[in-house]
């Protein structure tokens, strides 16, 4: 029987689904590969104006420019309005964590493109079809004695793509499993987890001729520190939740204990997402071992479980209010 | 300076009838399945000690509004006389200030595409000095609507004479709409 008032669905409709969680997943997936290239390039590069790209390198310069613009159109179709989207770009709200959002990648994507050209410089010349590129390289080029200044300045816009969308959930007070301000850092965090394991992943299947197998060991160790932060990340994030009190303690309580999403929480945010890529990882390194296939699959497993996170922090949000 | 609008819901009054909420689809041609407006009945308590409890769910138009702050096109915004209203050319749908309003007010119009909510009738009725339609068909006026700048405003006397209740409060939004609180049945 219906109630007399009417049907009560749009009360509890979930009103961003799956294409904002491959969204949030994406421009994480995209912002952590970049940075995480960057951290090979300062830190594992002898020469920083070498021309022979270190694989991570290759494969970050790739995935960051691609990931951000799949998310991006996933994004605008999502809308409700998609031919509307340009109202995005003209009008703008500085209190709004999208509005911001909208600024960060508008800085972010054009410059991840141009990272992209100058790191595939000798593959652009080879085909005439991408000639109009050419003087564009060079012009970027003629700024290289800024190339360090422009880096750290990509480092800072990835940090914002990172993290925005952490603030982009937190920032509404009405849905309690979002308004953590721990959520920002989880993101990162995990974004840069799936950035690592993106770039190994992209590099041993695309650019395995100019592969360093140190820099691979320098980035399993620092995924195994990203994951050792995110675990008790997590942890934070719920204690906090359960300090909250109220509806958000209860919110916090449901979301762990009942239903599907629970199950996506326990079995594949924390034991694959997680557990496994950690348990790999103390194996491999304890005996120096980097079998090719380990790698891989561990990469799959380290990514599959940053996307459970999107998906879960997503839908268990809005289901679960208190 | 601009106008201080209230609406004050009285739920002793309410005989739950769902006029408002009929007025308030035939008013603004609201589609099926979506509301601006509902009036909630929870029965309390076991036979024979039974209590009944209305609550009334719409936009109660905050004075620090969520959905204003979060929206990126500044598509839903607050007018000079605090109303808060959707500009639907400039509304790309991202449904953001649906999820940031605490009293889920907003609804996607499955008809236009747009986001809406109840908007106290301003453009048919309240910018001509009307009563929104609920308050206006309302049987038992259990609705009242008004000026609070006005001393005799019916809203400015029930202030003054009744406790008034402002949903979710300690959120700090501020809300134009108040509720005078069941005096009689289960509480619990």
């Amino acid at each position: 029987m219906s109630p007399m008032w009417g049907s009560v669905e749009q009360y509890s409709a979930i009103h961003w689904s799956w294409a904002i969680a491959i969204y949030l997943f994406l421009a994480g997936l995209s912002s952590g590969s970049i940075i995480v290239a960057l951290l090979v390039k300062w830190n594992r590069h002898e020469r920083s104006n070498s021309s022979i790209w270190d694989a991570m390198i290759k494969a970050g310069s790739v995935v960051a420019p691609v990931a951000i613009f799949l998310g991006l159109l996933i994004l605008v179709i999502d809308l409700g309005r998609p031919l509307s989207f340009y109202w995005l770009l003209i009008r703008y709200n500085i209190t709004s964590v999208m509005s911001l959002g909208v600024l960060f990648l508008l800085i972010y994507t054009p410059i991840v493109m141009v990272f992209m050209l100058l790191v595939f410089e000798r593959t652009v010349i080879k085909y005439p079809f991408f000639a109009p590129l050419e003087s564009l390289i060079n012009v970027v080029k003629s700024f290289h004695s800024y190339a360090k200044i422009i880096e750290y300045f990509l480092f800072g816009a990835a940090l914002c793509v990172g993290s925005y969308t952490g603030f982009l959930l937190s920032a509404l007070y009405a849905i309690p499993l979002w308004n953590s301000p721990l959520l920002p850092i989880l993101f990162l965090t995990s974004s840069l987890s799936s950035g690592v394991a993106v770039n190994i992943l992209i590099g041993l299947l695309f650019f395995k001729s100019t592969i360093n197998p140190e820099s691979i060991k320098y980035l399993l160790v620092l995924d195994t520190r990203v994951i050792l932060t995110e675990l008790p990340l997590l942890g934070l994030f719920f204690i906090g939740l359960f300090y909250a009190g109220g509806d958000v303690s209860h919110a916090a309580k449901m979301a762990l204990t009942e239903g599907f999403w629970a199950g996506i929480f326990w079995f594949g945010v924390i034991g694959v997402g997680l557990g496994l890529p950690l348990i790999t990882v103390i194996i491999a390194l304890r005996s120096h071992v980097y079998r090719v296939g380990y790698v891989v699959i561990n990469s799959m497993v380290v990514i599959l479980g940053v996307l459970m996170l999107r998906y879960y922090i997503i839908y268990a949000g809005q289901i679960y209010l208190g | 300076m601009g106008k201080q609008y209230r609406l004050i819901y009285d739920e002793n009054l309410c005989i739950g009838c769902q006029a408002c909420s009929v007025a308030c689809r035939v008013e603004n041609s609201v589609p099926d399945e979506v509301y601006r407006l509902q009036v909630h009945l929870h029965t309390k308590g076991e036979f024979p000690n039974l209590g009944m409890n209305f609550e009334r769910l719409s936009c109660v138009m905050c004075e620090n509004p969520p959905c204003v702050s979060v929206c990126p096109t500044n598509a839903s915004f607050q007018s000079k006389d605090g109303l808060v209203h959707i500009d639907e050319r400039a509304c790309i749908a991202c449904k953001y200030c649906i999820l940031a309003c605490p009293y889920h007010a907003r609804f996607i119009n499955p008809l236009k595409n747009v986001v809406e909510k109840c908007n106290f009738c301003y453009e048919t009725r309240v910018s001509k000095e009307l009563l929104p339609a609920c308050v206006s068909i309302c049987p038992t006026d259990a609705l009242s609507f008004g000026d609070m700048r006005h001393k005799h405003s019916l809203v400015h006397q029930k202030s003054h004479k009744e406790v008034l209740v402002f949903p979710k409060a300690h959120l700090g939004t501020k809300p134009k709409v108040a509720f005078i609180p069941n005096r009689k049945g289960m509480k619990s």
